[in-house]
């Protein structure tokens, strides 16, 4: 496995993806070490509503006195969980019919599609909406509805990877080996598409927590009283007039975590496409198929 | 011409049926079912049985999916529970403000993505392009949500320029207030595509301008202006047209985040109020309308593409 | 010539390009002097990275931005280098036209070809735009496309392969250049289209009076087209003079070891002297002269290692960059029969065939509409019948698209046979289940043509050479690690580079890789797909030689698959000539060179460029005309109808049948099958040179 520690060594060479790792370690350790800091998502000051920033509390404080910070903190271990669960549902779903679909083709590839052209005939927030719509609003059902709007792209970068390597000579080598199916799709094929799919874990890592934050923006992701960034900032909507800074702070703590996660993805993917230009063997002449 | 657009919507028939399925089926996922959907928890057993025979749910899986279509498509997509009008007429009048604030958009996306992104292509790795790709990034990434709420607290609070909340104003009525009124949602939207239009469309161009046409197109002594605006555009632009089309089709509805940062009466709005009030007939026909159009324009873009590239036959 | 007395079109002095590369200047060019004249095609030769192409874009003032030029190019007394854009371009199409390598990019996809071809001389205001479409006509029809009136409208997928290649030819010249650059014309096209061109471009050379700068790695086109030559090696010209006494007493080490390094169409079966080692890259330079480490005659001298030979004259108008020119050998050819090559044990051919291949039928479903309804066949293979025994090297050659990887793919199993049958070591494996195939693999092995998309990146080099014994569970039985160092020998790699990973190796060395996984099983048949086309000229010889010992010592059988004729005449014992899905002609190998009998394989083989510029003008040389048909829709009767010289009423009807043709080894598939005419002079003008 030295490719992929040199790989990754080449993405923290780049600065913008320094900048993101640190942003998100940092908040990766908050939210792991929330319940052991000195703060409280949940404890009313009733004397302290809508106050601005302050020593004591450094986001302010929001309608019912609650410290603001605390709430984000705790916003970003709910953040953080449902994007994993879900990055982890689209995966665990989407990467096998990917594969199939690309491996097999002829009609498993035909009704495995047309189920993935399903989930894609409406945009992705309408599909979480109609999920949640059936299911009824709660914390399964905002991970169940992120989850299952993003296993579309994963089935369709595995099955687009798999293709281009079922054409590849170095997979027809091994069937031309005597390599049986299964020798073929879980130790030839599938060891040279992580990467793309890496990449993806990170992109779509992205769009399920701008996906949660909207859905509960919208008033029908998790359930108060479970801090979120995305009910923060509709709460904190409602109070533009008198505490501009409820809605502006947790709103740039989701961006900056949005932002970092992309700028990841596309640091990775374009190292990779590097990697693939030095391989690639200088065309200025030679033969012909 | 007409037979390649037949083909490609019967091509899309399938996925259509399988997602009305999916759609007639919500109700029946629903804790109580479509009785319990109208008489709520605490019916009786009598009303029950009245209601589930006025409703021919005693009939056939089939037969009932079969009606709810056939009723679908003569337009009857049943009445709100809620405000009890047909549904139709509710969804009827909010999608002009759903369709005028994506045109709206769309207009503002291409007026920002297209010159950053011809102006990032034509000179690849200088500072210019760094910063453009750096505002694309941006444009991309920060939540519309928040955007939104920004740019209301700028405009509408600290300003007082423009309304923090917009009605919808239909463009012949009155084109100033209309403006006044869509500005602010159609800027919050346009900045995000316009991030998407920007990316796609250097994307492209960068490939196009290594290709070995171009090569050729110099070779022939053709003035730059000619290289880049003609050949290289042409060719960048077929790719482009099916973003900007996938894009506008995802505005009907996409829009819903938006629409409810500005309390703007679209039929993203009309959905969510539906959601929260658990209006199930309402609810079905908005996914129902949206998904339809959704796939027409898909199957526009698609007509489009085979029109303007001369390389797809649609014999 | 008396061209050599007027003011040269261009002359190019002491010419350096580099480009910048992860902070440093990386020379692709290194210090060149050129003159070319009117009336004259100027050649020059090299191997990958030998600067060859950077020399042409720097001519023509099309290098990117990133590049670095130093030293002089006048053209028509302008100095390019010194031209701002706008005197570059008002140059271009007006005194410079240029032909590139690959039509099916050249040209933009969504332009008529019209508008392609005018453009440039209406941007020049040379033509005015309602007389464009005349003009457009007029030049298509120079470059001999029928019906040029309806083709001005269409688009380049309309288009096949030749067609593209001759509109760029049109469109480089449809502004009268002084200097026309092209830059390996032919590499993209098969053998029987690229005599076409190269005779169009000799053609209209000749009638404009243009000056041409040839630019190939093909010593066989050099020969056929230029005038004069000058090859490249590192960065430099090395040699530069006439074309006839580069061919006959080159004075360079490098351009002798070429010419030694080819297997040839006219040469004996002596071994290939292949040169060691491999070329240069840019950034990798050796120091004093580029091509010591290589080199036959330098045996390690300090002079050579430290100090880079200038361009020297060693005869008249021949310069060779040399320390030592007088200690260069001549490169003494053709060598018929030297007996270099060891012997090998004679194939026994009494004995029931290897592998026998009866009326084999590959046929693809083409498909189309929504329900991906089957609307024909797309014949790949169509009735192909040969036979391999053991030890034995078969030939199978054709042009692109003849069915020849498919029938080598359906022999090993990947693909679906359609109909016939395939006996491998007196078995029927024609529709083996999966398993039994699995055992009748470990006797039959696949080479790729391209070693790069073979090797899986992701797995070291010892590890990809192990594969089959762990697929087939027999990697400790057949001696473990042992066995894999003892593969890397056999196959002329160190062991100390099983640990490398695919991307660290150089072309040569994963072609060896590949053979060396092919032979792990210990098979007795290896079908090679075009083992080395993708290879640089000066590596062919390596991986040629490579596979004649592997094969004497091992016993091996070969199905050798590739378009180029000269390396299946070196390599083969019989060779089998394929178009369009089925054999043509099949012979002893003597006997299919000496004496072909089938029109086609009499073409192909008079198209083939013959590295010795003196039979230019006097071996015969027939041209077919049109191209390979589309394999979906066949022409009738002899699918080789259409384009034969030999063609009658019966060959449109009725398909030959493939049958022996007295007093030769030969089997032949037609209704006139028969040796050339030897005279000259014969009456079907495209029976004559």
């Amino acid at each position: 496995m030295r490719r992929s520690r040199e790989l990754a060594r080449r993405v923290v060479a780049r600065s913008a993806a320094k900048v993101s790792l640190a942003w998100l370690a940092t908040l990766i350790v908050l939210a792991i070490l929330a319940p052991v800091l000195p703060i409280d998502p949940l404890a009313q000051d009733l004397t302290a509503e809508l106050e601005g920033p302050s020593a004591a509390h450094w986001f302010g404080t929001d309608e019912l006195g609650r410290d603001i910070m605390a709430r984000v903190i705790y916003g970003a271990r709910t953040s953080l969980m449902t994007a994993a669960g879900a990055v982890a549902i689209a995966g665990a779903v989407g990467v096998p019919i990917g594969l199939m679909a690309g491996f097999f083709g002829g009609w498993r590839d035909a009704v495995l599609m047309r189920l993935i052209d399903v989930l894609l005939a409406l945009p992705g927030i309408l599909l979480a909406m109609a999920i949640i719509a059936v299911v009824g609003r709660s914390q399964a059902a905002a991970l169940l509805a992120v989850g299952i709007t993003g296993i579309p792209s994963f089935a369709r970068i595995t099955r687009a990877q798999v293709l281009s390597l079922r054409k590849r000579d170095f997979v027809v080598a091994v069937e031309a080996l005597g390599g049986s199916a299964a020798y073929t799709m879980f130790r030839t094929v599938l060891p040279n598409s992580w990467s793309p799919i890496l990449v993806q874990v990170v992109v779509l890592s992205s769009v399920a927590i701008l996906l949660e934050a909207a859905l509960a923006f919208l008033g029908i992701g998790i359930p108060p009283p479970t801090p979120s960034w995305g009910e923060m900032l509709r709460t904190g909507k409602t109070y533009l007039y008198e505490a501009p800074t409820y809605a502006v702070l947790p709103g740039l703590v989701l961006t900056l975590t949005i932002l970092s996660l992309d700028m990841l993805g596309r640091v990775m993917a374009s190292v990779l496409e590097d990697r693939h230009e030095i391989q690639e063997p200088a065309a200025l002449q030679g033969g012909r198929p | 011409m007409i037979g390649y657009i037949l083909r490609r919507l019967a091509q899309l028939l399938p996925v259509l049926l399988l997602a009305s399925v999916g759609i007639w089926a919500m109700v029946y996922a629903i804790p109580g079912g479509p009785v319990g959907m109208i008489l709520g928890e605490n019916a009786t057993p009598e009303q029950i049985a009245a209601l589930r025979a006025e409703l021919g749910l005693d009939r056939p899986v089939i037969v009932q999916y079969w009606a709810w279509l056939t009723n679908a498509l003569a337009g009857d997509l049943g009445v709100s529970l809620h405000s009890r009008q047909p549904v139709v007429s509710l969804i009827g009048e909010r999608l002009p403000a759903t369709i005028q604030l994506g045109l709206a958009a769309t207009v503002v996306g291409l007026l920002i993505g297209i010159p950053v992104a011809v102006a990032s292509a034509l000179m690849p790795g200088s500072w210019l392009d760094r910063a453009l790709s750096g505002w694309s990034a941006l444009a991309l990434g920060v939540p519309t949500f928040w955007l939104g709420i920004l740019l209301i607290l700028l405009f509408a609070v600290h300003l007082r320029w423009l309304p923090s909340a917009s009605g919808y104003v239909p463009f012949w009525e009155s084109p100033i207030e209309m403006l006044r009124n869509i500005l602010l949602p159609a800027l919050t939207l346009g900045i995000y595509v316009s991030g998407i239009f920007a990316r796609f469309l250097r994307a492209s161009l960068v490939a196009e301008l290594r290709a070995d046409y171009v090569r050729t197109a110099r070779s022939k002594g053709l003035p730059e202006r000619d290289v880049v605006g003609r050949h290289v555009m042409r060719n960048a632009m077929l790719p482009f047209v099916t973003i900007v089309g996938l894009m506008m089709a995802n505005f009907i509805g996409g829009t819903v985040v938006t629409e409810a940062v500005f309390t703007y009466p679209g039929l993203g709005r009309l959905l969510i109020t539906a959601i929260s009030t658990r209006d199930y007939p309402l609810i079905q026909g908005c996914i129902l309308v949206i998904l339809v159009i959704y796939i027409l324009i898909n199957v526009m873009v698609d007509v489009l593409y085979a029109y303007i590239d001369p390389r797809i036959e649609y014999a | 010539m008396s061209a050599r007395m007027a003011e040269p079109v261009l002359s190019v002095r002491a010419l350096e390009v580099a480009f910048m590369a992860s902070g440093r200047p990386v020379p692709a060019v290194r210090g060149i002097d050129l003159d070319v004249h009117a009336n004259e095609v100027l050649g020059i030769v090299g191997e990958s990275g030998s600067g060859k192409s950077v020399t042409s874009l720097a001519i023509s003032g099309l290098l990117p931005p990133t590049a670095r030029v130093r030293g002089s190019i006048r053209l028509g007394g302008v100095e390019i280098t010194e031209a701002d854009h706008e005197t570059l371009r008002r140059m271009r199409g007006v005194d410079v036209g240029m032909v590139f390598q690959d039509p099916t990019t050249t040209l933009n996809p969504v332009f008529t070809i019209g508008r392609q071809l005018t453009e440039g001389q209406i941007a020049h205001g040379r033509l005015r735009a309602d007389a464009a479409r005349a003009r457009a006509i007029e030049l298509l029809r120079e470059v001999d496309i029928p019906d040029p009136a309806g083709r001005v409208i269409q688009y380049p997928h309309q288009f096949s392969g030749g067609m593209r290649q001759r509109a760029v030819i049109a469109m480089a010249m449809a502004g009268h250049p002084r200097l026309i650059i092209a830059d390996e014309p032919t590499t993209a096209l098969d053998v029987t289209v690229q005599a076409q061109v190269l005779s169009l471009l000799a053609r209209r050379q000749a009638e404009t009076g243009a000056a041409v700068i040839l630019i190939t790695h093909d010593l066989g086109v050099i020969a056929e087209m230029a005038h004069r030559v000058a090859v490249m090696y590192g960065g430099r010209i090395v040699e530069s003079g006439p074309v006839e006494q580069i061919f006959a007493r080159p004075r360079h080490p490098y351009t002798v070891a070429l010419l030694r390094s080819l297997p040839r169409l006219d040469g004996g079966a002596a071994r290939l002297e292949p040169i060691p080692g491999q070329p240069p890259a840019p950034s990798n330079l050796p120091p004093g002269c580029a091509f010591h480490p290589r080199c036959a005659v330098a045996r390690d001298r300090a002079r050579c290692r430290t100090e880079e030979p200038g361009l020297r004259a060693c005869g008249p108008a021949h310069l060779s960059a040399c320390h030592f020119v007088e200690e260069v050998p001549a490169p003494s050819l053709p060598r018929e029969s030297d007996g270099a090559q060891p012997a090998r044990p004679a194939v026994r051919r009494d004995s029931e065939p290897l592998l026998t291949v009866e009326n084999l039928q590959v046929h693809f479903p083409i498909k189309a509409g929504i329900l991906r309804r089957r609307i024909g066949w797309l014949r790949a293979v169509d009735g192909v019948s040969l036979t391999v025994h053991e030890g034995e090297t078969v030939g199978l050659v054709g042009e692109s698209g003849c069915g020849k990887t498919t029938t080598g793919r359906a022999v090993m199993g990947l693909v679906r046979v359609t109909g016939g049958r395939i006996r491998f070591g007196g078995r029927d494996i024609t529709a083996l289940g999966r398993g039994a195939m699995r055992q009748v693999r470990r006797h039959m092995q696949y080479v790729f043509q391209d070693p790069f998309a073979s090797l899986n990146p992701i797995k070291s080099a010892g590890e990809i050479v192990a594969e089959p014994l762990r697929i087939h569970g027999l990697y400790d039985e057949m001696g473990g690690a042992g066995r894999i160092a003892r593969l890397f020998e056999m196959v002329g790699l160190s062991p100390g580079m099983m640990g490398r990973f695919p991307h660290e190796f150089s072309g040569g060395q994963k072609q060896r890789i590949g053979i060396a996984r092919a032979l792990a099983l210990e098979p007795r048949l290896l079908i090679l797909d075009e083992p080395v086309a993708s290879l640089d000229v000066s590596i062919q010889a390596q991986i040629i030689n490579l596979l004649q010992d592997l094969q004497r010592e091992l016993r091996l059988a070969y199905l050798f698959i590739a378009h180029d004729l000269s390396v299946v005449r070196h390599i083969s014992d019989r060779v089998a000539v394929m178009y369009l899905g089925r054999i043509v002609e099949e012979s002893e190998k003597q006997a299919l060179y000496a004496t072909p009998v089938h029109p086609y394989t009499q073409s192909l083989l008079s198209a083939v460029p013959v590295p010795d510029p003196t039979v230019r003008g006097v071996r015969r040389r027939i041209v077919l005309e049109g191209e390979i048909p589309n394999p979906a829709s066949p022409p009738p009767g002899c699918a080789f109808h259409p384009r034969c010289f030999r063609a009658s009423a019966r060959c449109s009807a009725e398909a030959p049948a493939f049958l022996p043709y007295p007093g030769l080894p030969t089997r032949a598939a037609c209704h006139h099958a028969g040796p050339l005419i030897p005279a000259p002079g014969a009456k079907h003008p495209q029976e004559v040179a």
